[in-house]
């Protein structure tokens, strides 16, 4: 393998010590609603400019990965996502959690991030300059498309309505334009209040609409939280290793598209995982419920959120475009550390990237003893805790992390009238997912628009500009058998129980 | 069946407002100096109208589908929930984070409080509280170096 002589500079106790306090630190951090991967990062890197620069990016690289699978635990447990690449995670983890199995949804997600970890690192190492070309291919249209394509895939997946699911990643879109807007600078949708002035944050929305819901739930009726086993299970890693190996093909093909997405820029760990989970879904055995509890979702979910780390470095090393937002922030890192990155990079400063990538996959292994403990640890914490003690920890967390994304109130204040609003439509089918996503993935999707609409209509073809280049075609071929094929599928059924009735 | 099926009035309804903040977007599109600015929000306040209009006819047909009865609880805790959050929130520029914080954690305890009020559970969940606050306070300002808000009435 390119690059192996390189291990052994990761292998120093020194490196070892930074990999294992990254993941750690990344994993608990990533548990908290409100903290992310990016601001997690963003924290300690003024803290490696002093140190060698394979042990800062080792450190870094380490805290990324960890808090990408701390996202699955507040996703498991309290149904909020912890980082928005972990939204597929709830729809099996927390229904799975609820019938008293949250332990085992854990260990299943700690397995399958350390699948997703490794295939992408490993990918990193050997095909990145060729997959770089990827990113490449694709202009603002193909970036509109991708966004549209991820937005169909939610909408498809919530349950009930595929038309609410629609309608939900439209509002999404419209709250993501509130605020100053990017393109031209006009003040949109704030009808003169200076709270939107400053758009609605992402992250304070996702806490809003995924967890006050559940705060409001939860302190409407006596009962615990999740269901509460008798005795100590310890982790179920038996378990949890027969239904992955049983699963493989689901965690493998997973990894793959968590890879390639992590590739294309901006699109992140929230489509990988939504896409991953819609093939799980697609490709389901008889007897495989989605969206009941069904642990290949989370298997899905999580070992293609932990893909894109290595996919997302492959343009960030390579072209020195970041794939996700934590690898903007490392690229800066690595800036700061001399690194220059491009096609040359991994010839002239093979030792560092190596080093680094070497580190990332050792983190990644760390990832499953530390993982399984903290995992363990934050399941017992959650459903051995009074909910008099529970409910206002979180909603105080919900708080305090919303406001530190920007040292804002204002983010605060829109967070719990978003939850309050979500509560309220999702006791009439509109869920939260397709609202989030289009929030997530409203600036791509208006950038990508409007520089097309632009172009076209520059050029007098927007027809052309929208629907004539082939990756557009074909990602609209995939985002309208999305949307088309339930209703396909349901009517072939039909003629068919029609035919076996006759 | 399809009696059962137009049950979902809330739907519909959720739809129609859904219609009328599409409305809203697009009136206040035309208040922009740019097109650019306004092309992309009127374009999905469209797909909005489209997708709420199709599920109001759906329902119209006997064809949208109600999902499962929502749980039933105390809607005045649910209530008091969201304000305590609300207040404590918006009281914070003014009395600080500490003091709109310990407050906010202690009502909601009172709120979430379905078992009866032991001498234990009296000395110690406001201890658990306030380590909990504090803690985070710690953590978040002194460590992650986030300027909580201190307060109006204690700035000087």
């Amino acid at each position: 393998m390119a690059g192996f002589e390189h291990l052994l500079t990761a292998l120093t106790p020194l490196n070892l010590a930074f990999a294992l306090f990254g993941v750690v630190a990344g994993t608990v951090i990533g548990a908290i609603p409100g903290l992310t991967a990016t601001m997690s990062v963003a924290v300690l890197v003024p803290l490696t400019f002093a140190m060698p620069t394979s042990s800062a990016l080792i450190l870094m690289g380490a805290i990324y990965t960890g808090a990408i699978y701390g996202g699955a635990y507040s996703a498991i447990l309290l149904n909020t996502p912890g980082t928005p690449s972990a939204i597929a995670t709830t729809f099996d983890g927390y229904p799975l959690a609820k019938k008293g199995d949250g332990d085992y949804a854990i260990t299943i997600a700690c397995l399958a991030s350390v699948i997703g970890g490794l295939i992408g690192a490993v990918a990193l190492m050997t095909l990145a300059p060729p997959l770089s070309e990827v990113a490449l291919a694709f202009g603002p249209v193909e970036y509109f498309w991708l966004a549209i394509f991820g937005l169909s895939l939610i909408a498809a997946l919530s349950e009930g309505s595929l038309i609410k699911g629609v309608a939900g990643g439209a509002l999404g879109l419209l709250l993501s334009c509130i605020g100053v807007a990017e393109v031209a600078g006009d003040v949109r949708l704030t009808f003169g209040s200076q709270t939107m002035l400053s758009g609605i944050q992402i992250v304070a929305a996702l806490i809003g609409l995924f967890c006050i819901p559940v705060l409001i739930d939860l302190v409407a009726q006596p009962g615990h939280h999740l269901k509460v086993d008798s005795g100590s299970r310890g982790f179920r890693l038996g378990e949890a290793v027969r239904y992955l190996w049983g699963d493989k093909i689901n965690a493998v093909r997973s990894a793959v598209i968590g890879t390639v997405v992590g590739i294309l820029p901006g699109a992140g760990g929230s489509i990988a995982s939504l896409v991953s989970y819609s093939e799980a879904q697609r490709t389901a055995k008889p007897g495989q419920t989605y969206g009941k509890g069904e642990p290949g979702g989370i298997i899905a979910s999580e070992s293609a959120n932990n893909a894109t780390v290595g996919g997302g470095f492959i343009p960030t090393l390579v072209l020195g475009i970041p794939g996700t937002p934590p690898d903007a922030v490392i690229l800066g890192a690595l800036l700061v550390q001399g690194v220059r990155t491009g096609p040359s990079l991994f010839a002239n400063q093979g030792e560092i990237v190596y080093t680094f990538i070497w580190g990332l996959i050792l983190a990644t292994i760390l990832m499953l003893p530390t993982g399984l403990f903290i995992g363990r640890y934050a399941y017992r914490t959650i459903i051995t805790l009074p909910k008099a003690l529970l409910v206002p920890a979180i909603a105080f967390m919900t708080i305090i992390g919303s406001y530190a994304i920007r040292n804002n109130i204002s983010d605060v204040i829109i967070m719990i009238v978003l939850g309050g609003f979500g509560w309220i439509i999702g006791r009439f089918g509109f869920t939260a997912s397709p609202i989030v996503l289009g929030l997530i993935l409203g600036p791509i999707a208006e950038s990508g628009f409007v520089q097309a609409w632009t172009i076209g209509r520059a050029t007098e073809n927007q027809m052309g500009m929208f629907f004539g280049r082939p990756i557009s075609i074909a990602i609209i071929v995939f985002t309208l058998f999305t949307l088309l094929s339930p209703f396909v599928l349901a009517r072939l059924k039909k003629i068919k129980d029609r035919a076996h009735a006759d | 069946m399809q009696t059962d099926d137009r049950k979902d009035t809330g739907g519909a309804i959720i739809s129609a407002v859904m219609i009328g903040i599409a409305c809203l977007v697009i009136w206040d599109s035309l208040s922009y100096m740019d097109a650019d600015s306004a092309v992309f929000p009127r374009t999905f306040a469209g797909v909005l109208i489209a997708a709420s209009l199709a599920y109001i006819v759906m329902w119209l047909l006997g064809r949208a589908k109600a999902g499962a009865a929502p749980e039933g609880g105390s809607s005045a805790r649910r209530m008091l929930l969201v304000a305590v959050m609300l207040g404590g929130t918006m009281a914070m520029p003014v009395v600080g984070f500490i003091g709109a914080a310990l407050p906010v954690f202690a009502a909601l305890t009172l709120i979430a409080m379905y078992d009866p009020w032991t001498r234990f559970r009296i000395l110690v969940y406001p201890l658990i509280g306030t380590a909990i606050v504090l803690g985070f306070f710690y953590l978040f300002r002194e460590v992650l170096l986030v300027p909580l808000p201190v307060g109006s009435l204690f700035d000087n």
